[in-house]
């Protein structure tokens, strides 16, 4: 992700950056602890004095550093997903180009019903998120003329989810999303293995990892369907950030660190200061509207130069912001396990 | 600038703060506590809670979080009177353990992993936030300062002298008749309470706690700030915990100076440098940054002259 940033800060000076002045990329370790991303963010933000820090992972860090953020009135751009962090008093201080769990639960919800699953049930792991999603996942459902039949919270580290298991099935559907982790999610798919379970099973795509299909049996696996957010694999965006990085496929994160550099800058270049206000009050200008859409940041400055309005389109999606600062729309990766391997059925 | 330097200080702060509890206890009474940032979270999490969910005025929230740790360490401490050195410090390492599983659990009230956020700080929002900055420094300066005048009180009083003793020899301890159980509970309880108050002053300072906050590391940093500072002398504890505040921040600063080492690298880096400095300073100097205060304690506590055989 540091290295996309890179790339993108790179291409812009070497095009001259913007007013004449250079970007300057300065990189601090959260090292995923709260207390320590505060004190490097204190430190970007009193001594080296950043308009805009980019990229905190952990849900736990990106809430920690926030309000010193907006406290002092400095730019984050996000990938976390928890639903509150945008809901924090962020003033606008904060943008996050990761689908927020209520955006996912629709799209999988979608994609369910559009295999055509009439009787869909929910298996869901204890996680801030389980909630949610069900309830999300069910009222997309409905509308779209498929049907949740029930939905089950469990707990982790279980050595069998057998009752669980019997639990759904006595629900007798033709779709199971199994939304938890790894441990669990492959124990699930080897007691529904058991319990000769022949409908659709759908999970995320950090619940079947590649770990997880070498240790379950290739019969076990075979025609599970995983999803992750995905970059926005047809856009031209993807095929500059691809050529600047000089890798075949830059992943999802990859692909939204390549975007806050991009947004940054063309805030900054459209509002011809460098301040965290500044960025939050042309962010929106530059990313959304009518303006002429452009793929890069280098593309998009030339124009705003010659004093014309732009949209830019990233390489993890289109880039326009909800009020709060959430993603309008993302794309999604499904795959399908055959043979013990993942293999794309589409991204949509 | 400065008002990094004030942040790092108001960090360093409470650093000493927890400090100076846990030399009560390991320092004073030799009782291994690997569990402090467990006290810590419980002082945090009770004051965040009643500011926030009762509307308590925040200094009755922080007195609540330091009392409740305190009852907190106590109750530990009678769990825990029979065990020893490494068997003591597995199972306080068990309940920090325990009370961040709990935190991360108990949804409906600590708001599980995704932690509370949005908790008051004294004048935050009326004030800028480098007046804030100042403005809690000074709190944070006072508290450690009347705590290290206690602290220093119970080091010279009878009492830190039973712990000594304690520390030493148990058995002798409660020969000369003195209750080693009550003693231990005592300091425990007196420890845990600075540690409470602590994670009090902490949550009002970052407005926001998570579980992922009180995690073994912080333990680890305190842990060495005593040793560093040199163990059982209070003025060690402050020091010490200025110094590892010090050796945290000003490798950052150090590390863009090396030629030809990336981001990433030099994150890596820190940390090495961090701990091999630290191994240094234990290697060449196990008795800590101030040892000449170690070596006034027997004098200290046992003047000439007042001794009194008890046997």
């Amino acid at each position: 992700m540091l290295k996309a940033m890179k790339a993108v800060i790179d291409e812009v000076n070497a095009s001259g950056g913007v007013s004449g002045r250079q970007f300057e990329l300065v990189v601090e370790d959260d090292e995923t602890n709260p207390e320590a991303a505060v004190r490097a963010a204190r430190k970007l933000i009193d001594v080296t004095k950043v308009p805009a820090i980019m990229g905190t992972w952990a849900s736990a860090v990106t809430t920690a550093v926030a309000p010193l953020c907006w406290e002092s009135r400095t730019f984050l751009t996000t990938v976390s997903g928890a639903d509150s962090i945008t809901k924090l008093p962020h003033q606008g201080y904060l943008i996050r180009t990761q689908p927020n769990n209520y955006l996912q639960a629709a799209k999988h919800a979608e994609f369910i019903a559009s295999m055509g699953v009439k009787r869909c049930y929910i298996m869901s792991i204890q996680a801030p998120f389980s909630q949610p999603t069900q309830e999300r996942a069910t009222e997309v459902l409905k509308q779209k003329g498929s049907q949740m039949v029930g939905g089950l919270i469990y707990d982790k580290d279980k050595t069998t989810y057998r009752s669980e298991v019997d639990q759904a099935l006595k629900t007798n559907p033709d779709c199971i999303y199994l939304n938890g982790y790894a441990p669990d999610v492959t124990i699930l798919l080897r007691d529904l293995y058991r319990a000769d379970y022949k409908g659709l099973r759908f999970a995320q795509s950090y619940a079947v990892t590649s770990k997880v299909l070498e240790s379950l049996p290739v019969e076990v696996t075979e025609g599970v369907i995983t999803v992750q957010p995905s970059a926005d694999i047809g856009s031209p965006a993807y095929d500059l950030a691809k050529k600047r990085l000089g890798i075949a496929e830059p992943d999802s994160y990859e692909t939204q660190a390549t975007d806050w550099a991009s947004l940054v800058v063309l805030s900054i270049a459209k509002a011809k200061m460098a301040t965290g206000t500044a960025i939050r009050d042309n962010v929106r200008k530059i990313s959304q509207g009518n303006g002429t859409k452009v793929y890069s940041a280098v593309e998009g400055l030339k124009l705003l130069a010659q004093g014309k309005e732009i949209n830019y389109e990233g390489a993890s999606g289109p880039c326009d912001f909800t009020d709060i600062g959430d993603i309008i729309d993302c794309k999604f990766r499904y795959n399908k396990i055959s043979g013990g391997k993942p293999s794309l059925l589409k991204v949509a | 600038m400065e008002n990094y330097v004030i942040a790092m200080a108001v960090s360093a702060g409470i650093y000493a703060l927890m400090a100076l509890g846990v030399n009560v206890i390991w320092g004073m009474a030799g009782m291994v506590n690997l569990g402090l940032v467990g006290f810590f979270a419980v002082g945090a999490y009770v004051s965040a809670l009643l500011t926030l969910k009762l509307g308590l005025p925040i200094a009755a929230g922080m007195g609540a979080g330091a009392l409740a740790t305190s009852l907190v360490g106590a109750l530990v401490a009678l769990i825990t009177v029979r065990l020893r050195g490494d068997y003591l410090a597995i199972v306080t390492l068990g309940f920090a353990e325990t009370i961040r599983i709990v935190a991360s659990n108990t949804i409906w009230l600590t708001n599980g992993t995704d932690g509370i956020s949005g908790i008051a700080g004294p004048y935050r929002g009326t004030l800028s936030p480098e007046a804030f900055n100042l403005l809690y420094l000074a709190i944070v300066g006072t508290i450690v300062t009347v705590a290290y005048l206690l602290a220093e009180r119970l080091r010279a009083s009878p009492f830190g002298r039973v712990l000594r003793a304690i520390r030493d020899d148990e058995q002798v301890a409660a020969v000369a008749g003195k209750h080693v159980a009550l003693f231990k509970v005592k300091a425990f309880a007196i420890g845990a309470g600075a540690l409470g108050l602590a994670g009090a002053l902490y949550a009002h300072y970052t407005s926001y706690i998570a579980p992922d906050i009180f995690v073994p590391l912080l333990t680890l940093y305190i842990k060495l700030a005593l040793l560093a500072g040199g163990l059982g002398n209070n003025r060690g504890a402050i020091i010490g915990a200025f110094a590892i505040v010090f050796l945290l921040e000003s490798t950052r600063f150090a590390i863009p100076l090396v030629p030809g080492v990336s981001a990433v690298q030099g994150a890596a880096l820190r940390e090495l440098l961090i701990a091999a400095l630290l191994i240094v300073l234990l290697r060449y100097r196990p008795q800590g940054l101030v040892p000449e205060q170690l070596r006034q304690i027997p004098a200290r506590a046992v003047p000439p002259g007042r001794y009194q055989p008890t046997a």
